[in-house]
């Protein structure tokens, strides 16, 4: 067995045992689950009390009252004539007999202001949205009426359209229409942002256990022992790669994990009948996302590609300061300055939902430092194959040129013992022959 | 001399400092050399030289007759000063892991430090995390993580730090059995009874230079410089005249309990020393007669502050 493979086995099965390891990779999951099928859940438990609220009206012969249609979000009382507001008050003063009390004034039609509603319970926009939304329709056939325009009742029929737009997404292998996958920009952003801040995790959290096992052998001195059956290089490759298969493992159980809820548990939970009754194209958009097996599987492969690739880039650098510091202290100058390009991608992880192939955000999906994250966040848009093969190459040139000048400064590093180095150091060990 | 180690004109510098200043030296085979030094003197330099952790900036290190290779790291073993284990790993996988590094197939490894743990009375601790581990059991452990894939040149740097006496005659004992089979073994210490104890040959580094070479007790007799302490009784006017011509007197005679005086004095080199003992057992009642040696401890410092 090589060097590097022993080095290697050694990283890897010492923190996949760890206490730690088990507990994130199981847990992340399950907080993403969470997350992604919070909304679905939350609004099926929305659904299940209808507002009771009664109603005082005082408009001409109750024209609003007598019109207001109760539904399964509030339930609509029309008091009788007489029962004045604080009468109305007074009787239904808690909320078991009432959610709340709408009081409609009698100039409702030239003064659409004068409508108010006093709760017994805590607000809830919903059934603002409806009261809202039914009284101003109400509002607005009455007062096209008095124009006495011929069969107004059909027009205002024929007018009463509600417009959605359906964004699919342009496949040309698709036969029709129906066969081609409908998407959300605003489900596809958080899903993009969802990606990008995991890919996020694995460099940063990754990159410093890189940074942190080679600071480690070098105040334990163990590295002392070790640098004289190895080369350095065989060491800071042997422990890259060695972290890079915990962080991929991580992803796989990751992708086991979520594929197989969706896949198995997402069905049970969700009835197709109440799928399709769901008109909100965001919410349709992210359930079908989530119970795509195929597309979850392609997603988690370029995942993997990404984060292996984004990782090996960063954590040779890593691996390049831990070698030249003495403690993580010396290291912050150095760390700050791997994180700029980091928080960067963040930033333009961001703005990608305005324009995923602007300029900015197109560049920085191509340049290494920034595109596994830029790059993981913008897959979800559906972007041209040719950006994401081209990205991944740049990348692993990068990683390769990244792991050269590390290992220039990580066979001098190891035994400098006691001085914080200067940039300047860095570039002349990098040179030395 | 069949040499195993061959150290020549070793001269490194870092940035402004220059840590060995033409350095030479020559280990021979099957012997123990003792490398000394005050702290900062170029001892772990050289060592890491050697290992070729560092490339010096001239010179060369010649092991078994040919310039040094990567091979070669293989055939010598090294216990750093500052002793190196992961703590979070249990102690028998790390050995493994350390023999492995070395060379040694798994299964021959495990043979091996087996053995090693049964005689360094530490089989119990096997499947124990170094750092449930006491001080001197870790240092145990690392002198087995040195020795196990049996190199034929063991370089230790202070290996008896952290001893108890115990302990430490258990590796004295270990170290010249190490010896006996053959391996030829560097060891640097600042512990000079030791020195006196185990090695055959020194040499003694100080500000990067090699200030003083050559086997323990050729050493010891040439920093004494011919002096014998003498004790006895009767007329000192007697002692005096009897070794007039023979030997000079240093320093004032001092009275002992029970009536002897005993004085140092110098023979010449170049002289016998049996004539003056025959003077002396003539005219006084010589109670001993006996060569001063210097201890390690005192060449050492004399050798540091120049006053050799």
């Amino acid at each position: 067995m090589s060097k590097i493979n022993l080095i290697l086995s050694r990283e890897f099965t010492e923190r996949v045992r760890k206490k730690s390891f088990i507990i994130t990779t199981l847990l992340t999951p399950i907080l993403m689950i969470t997350l992604m099928a919070a909304p679905t859940l939350i609004m099926m438990l929305g659904k299940t009390s209808t507002k009771k609220v009664v109603v005082v009206d005082n408009s001409p012969e109750r024209f609003v009252g007598r019109q207001l249609k109760s539904g399964s979000t509030v339930e609509f009382r029309l008091l009788d004539t007489g029962i004045t507001a604080a009468e109305a008050r007074a009787q239904y003063s808690n909320a078991d007999r009432a959610y709340g009390i709408l009081i409609i004034g009698s100039d409702i039609l030239s003064n659409p202001g004068n409508l108010q509603l006093i709760l017994n319970d805590a607000s809830s926009m919903s059934v603002e949205e409806s009261i809202n939304g039914q009284i101003q329709d109400i509002l607005r056939t009455e007062r096209l009426s008095r124009y006495e325009i011929e069969n107004i009742d059909r027009i205002l029929a024929d007018a009463g359209i509600r417009v959605n737009v359906q964004t699919l997404k342009n496949n040309v292998l698709a036969v029709d229409e129906d066969s081609m996958e409908a998407t959300s920009t605003t489900m596809s952003w958080l899903l993009g942002l969802t990606l990008g801040m995991l890919l996020y995790f694995i460099l940063i959290v990754y990159g410093q256990q890189v940074l942190q096992s080679v600071i480690d052998e070098k105040q334990t001195r163990v590295l002392d022992v070790i640098i004289t059956s190895c080369t350095p290089f065989e060491l800071m490759m042997g422990k890259i790669l060695g972290i890079a298969l915990v962080a991929a493992l991580q992803i796989v159980i990751w992708a086991v994990l979520v594929i197989g809820v969706s896949s198995f548990v997402m069905p049970l939970l969700i009835d197709p009948a109440s799928v399709q009754a769901i008109s909100d194209p965001m919410m349709g958009s992210a359930i079908s996302s989530f119970t795509d097996v195929g597309f979850l599987l392609s997603l988690f492969v370029q995942l993997l590609v990404f984060a292996v690739g984004g990782f090996l880039f960063y954590a040779s650098m890593y691996a390049a300061i831990g070698s030249a510091v003495d403690t993580p202290q010396d290291a912050a100058q150095f760390n700050s300055i791997i994180m700029m390009p980091v928080i960067l991608a963040i930033i333009v992880m961001m703005n990608i939902m305005n324009d995923p192939n602007s300029g900015l955000v197109f560049w920085c999906s191509m340049i290494p430092f920034t595109s596994p994250i830029v790059m993981m966040a913008r897959i979800p848009f559906g972007i041209p194959a040719w950006q994401v093969i081209v990205s991944i190459i740049v990348l692993f040139i990068s990683f390769f040129i990244m792991t050269w000048i590390a290992a220039r400064i990580f066979r001098v590093g190891v035994f400098m013992h006691g001085k914080k180095p200067t940039w300047k150091d860095l570039a002349a060990w990098i040179k030395m022959k | 001399m069949d040499t195993v180690l061959k150290i020549e004109h070793i001269s490194k510098t870092y940035t402004g400092h220059r840590a060995l200043d033409d350095v030479s030296m020559e280990i021979p085979r099957g012997s123990i050399y003792g490398l000394l030094g005050p702290n900062g003197a170029g001892k772990t330099t050289l060592i890491r030289v050697v290992n070729r952790m560092i490339l010096p900036d001239s010179g060369k290190v010649f092991f078994e007759d040919r310039e040094i290779t990567a091979e070669d790291i293989y055939r010598i073993g090294y216990m750093p000063e500052e002793r190196g284990l992961y703590k979070k790993m249990k102690v028998g996988e790390q050995a493994i892991f350390f023999a492995r590094m070395r060379g040694l197939s798994k299964f021959e490894a495990i043979k091996r430090l087996r053995k090693w743990f049964d005689r360094m009375e530490l089989t119990e601790w096997w499947d124990r995390k170094v750092e449930d581990l006491s001080k001197g059991m870790a240092q145990k452990v690392q002198f087995i993580v040195t020795v196990a894939h049996e190199p034929k040149l063991l370089i230790f740097d202070e290996p008896f730090s952290g001893f108890d006496p115990i302990n430490t005659n258990l590796l004295k004992d270990e170290i010249l059995n190490l010896r006996d089979r053959g391996a030829t073994i560097i060891f640097s210490t600042h512990n000079m009874e030791s020195v006196e104890a185990l090695c055959d040959n020194i040499t003694l580094i100080n500000k990067s230079r090699n200030v003083l070479s050559g086997s323990v007790g050729e050493i010891r007799r040439r920093a004494g410089g011919n002096t014998f302490r003498v004790v006895f009784s009767g007329e000192y006017d007697k002692f005096t005249r009897a070794i007039s011509d023979k030997a000079e007197l240093i320093g004032e005679p001092e009275n002992l309990i029970g009536g002897y005086t005993q004085h140092k004095l110098h023979i010449k080199l170049d002289k016998d020393i049996r004539p003056v003992i025959g003077a002396l057992n003539e005219s006084v009642n010589l109670r001993s007669f006996q060569e001063i040696i210097p201890s390690m401890n005192d060449i050492f410092i004399r050798a540091v502050n120049g006053t050799l």
